[in-house]
């Protein structure tokens, strides 16, 4: 797979603003419509797409500068969430036969998939760093009505970024 | 155009392995108690905020678009006329009712706690944490305004929590709804010491407690002032559940918040007078 510099950086900024905009949307207009316990996760869906289906070698350099931009809006941090895209995606290289983004149905399934494995990495990491597990169950139940959400705007979500990063061009089957 | 060729499986290895590492080592420093902002995420946040400051306006505009000009598009042109300055005379009351309601606020809320002897910088919630696992808020003050990391933030209702990290115009708050937060506290009524911790939700509990210690519900919980962060005295909360198990030396009780997170606008940041002098100081050296 080749990709010229220029197409990585036109990729890059898209997203990153894409998310920036997306965190701005889940930080600030939802409280301020009241809605402030419902907060789409979208630099999962984003890291996810990276892993799915951007099999490339700067891969974990890009997951690494899109959460970065994400602990500008959350002290969630740039690390556990780097480590955890960078174990999915080595993971997706060994399963990525079985995957299958044709239909919105199957989208929807890998994503939920994949979404609860990141959750249970995420928040094990800040488990074992608080020294406390007894939260993980409250917080696992806030966070399925959310995944569920991001799961199912995932086909047409992995779209538009199928579109900034040109993938439909160049990809034979699944992967690049 | 020099393509980014590298696709060998060697390069993905290495790459992955510095950068898990990396991110190990990250994780490894991460202190989720108080964070130093680096010079690139001060940058963003300095440049990212004012646009999520801009939302609540772009709402309420939009809101009274909504209320106001979509029902009379069919109207008469004199009733369009009359109506207009009608809407412009009912939003000018009622902006300077929000105005005195706000100033009343704010009065109250410099006037609240006047014993405790320390600086009070006034502050409004711009935003809150992407992430909904953690329970933080965004205020439209830093550092420049004599903010420090550590420095207690509250209401006049109580407790909110304390500048977590900075930039020059805005600081993030760890609210007591975190589970990072802890803070020492005490039952009023029976002087029972104990942690409090967010739950997730907006929900505490209070941990540490012997099952011996005879609480009730709406028991009233305080600061402790142990710790250095926080005052002595100030609200947390009440007492809402208490569970005692036929197992184990505590008991779990949880605590509604005396705050209500759902409708916080305003906050009061406590800081030290010198650290005061001190960022006047340097504003004026800008």
């Amino acid at each position: 797979m080749k990709y010229s510099l220029l197409e990585v950086v036109i990729g890059f900024l898209k997203t990153a603003l894409l998310l920036i905009v997306l965190e701005i949307f889940s930080s600030a207009i939802l409280p301020s419509f009241g809605i402030d316990e419902f907060k789409p996760a979208f630099n999962v869906l984003i890291v996810l797409f990276l892993a799915f289906k951007l099999d490339a070698p700067f891969l974990p350099f890009l997951i690494l500068a899109f959460q970065y931009i994400h602990s500008t809006f959350s002290i969630e941090g740039w690390a556990s969430g780097t480590f955890a895209g960078i174990l999915i995606a080595v993971s997706v290289r060994y399963v990525r036969d079985m995957l299958n983004f044709s239909t919105a149905i199957s989208t929807i399934i890998v994503v939920q998939v994949f979404q609860l494995a990141w959750f249970f990495l995420v928040s094990s990491i800040l488990s074992i760093k608080l020294g406390d597990f007894s939260n993980f169950i409250n917080i696992f139940l806030q966070y399925i009505p959310e995944s569920i959400f991001l799961s199912l705007i995932s086909f047409h979500f992995f779209k538009l970024l199928d579109f900034f990063w040109k993938v439909n061009k160049r990809s034979h089957g699944v992967s690049l | 155009m020099r393509n980014l060729n590298f696709d060998s499986s060697r390069w993905k290895l290495l790459n992955n392995i510095m950068v898990g590492i990396f991110s190990l080592y990250g994780i490894a420093i991460q202190n989720y108690n108080v964070d130093e902002t680096s010079y690139f995420q001060k940058l963003m946040i300095e440049m990212l905020t004012p646009i999520q400051q801009g939302t609540t306006s772009i709402k309420e505009k939009v809101f009274y678009t909504f209320d106001h000009y979509v029902n009379i598009v069919n109207t008469s042109k004199e009733n369009v006329v009359l109506k207009d300055s009608v809407v412009k005379l009912k939003n000018k009351i009622f902006t300077l009712e929000e105005v005195q309601r706000e100033n009343e606020r704010l009065k109250s809320l410099l006037e609240f706690g006047r014993e405790i002897p320390r600086k009070k910088v006034l502050a409004q919630v711009v935003s809150w944490d992407s992430s909904n696992e953690f329970k933080v808020l965004r205020i439209n003050k830093g550092s420049l305004h004599g903010l420090t990391e550590m420095s207690p933030v509250i209401t006049m209702t109580g407790l909110v929590g304390y500048v977590y990290r900075l930039s020059d115009n805005y600081a993030d708050i760890l609210t007591i709804l975190d589970q990072n937060n802890r803070v020492d506290s005490i039952v009023v009524r029976t002087r029972t010491h104990g942690i409090v911790e967010g739950i997730s939700g907006f929900t505490c509990q209070l941990k540490y407690v012997s099952r011996t210690e005879t609480l009730e519900l709406g028991d009233e919980i305080i600061t402790a002032g142990l710790g250095e962060i926080y005052p002595k005295g100030i609200k947390i909360g009440k007492i809402s559940k208490i569970d005692k198990e036929n197992f184990g030396i505590t008991q779990k009780i949880e605590i509604t918040p005396s705050v209500d997170f759902h409708k916080l606008e305003e906050v009061v940041v406590l800081i030290e007078d010198q650290v005061v002098a001190k960022s006047i100081d340097m504003k004026d050296k800008k």
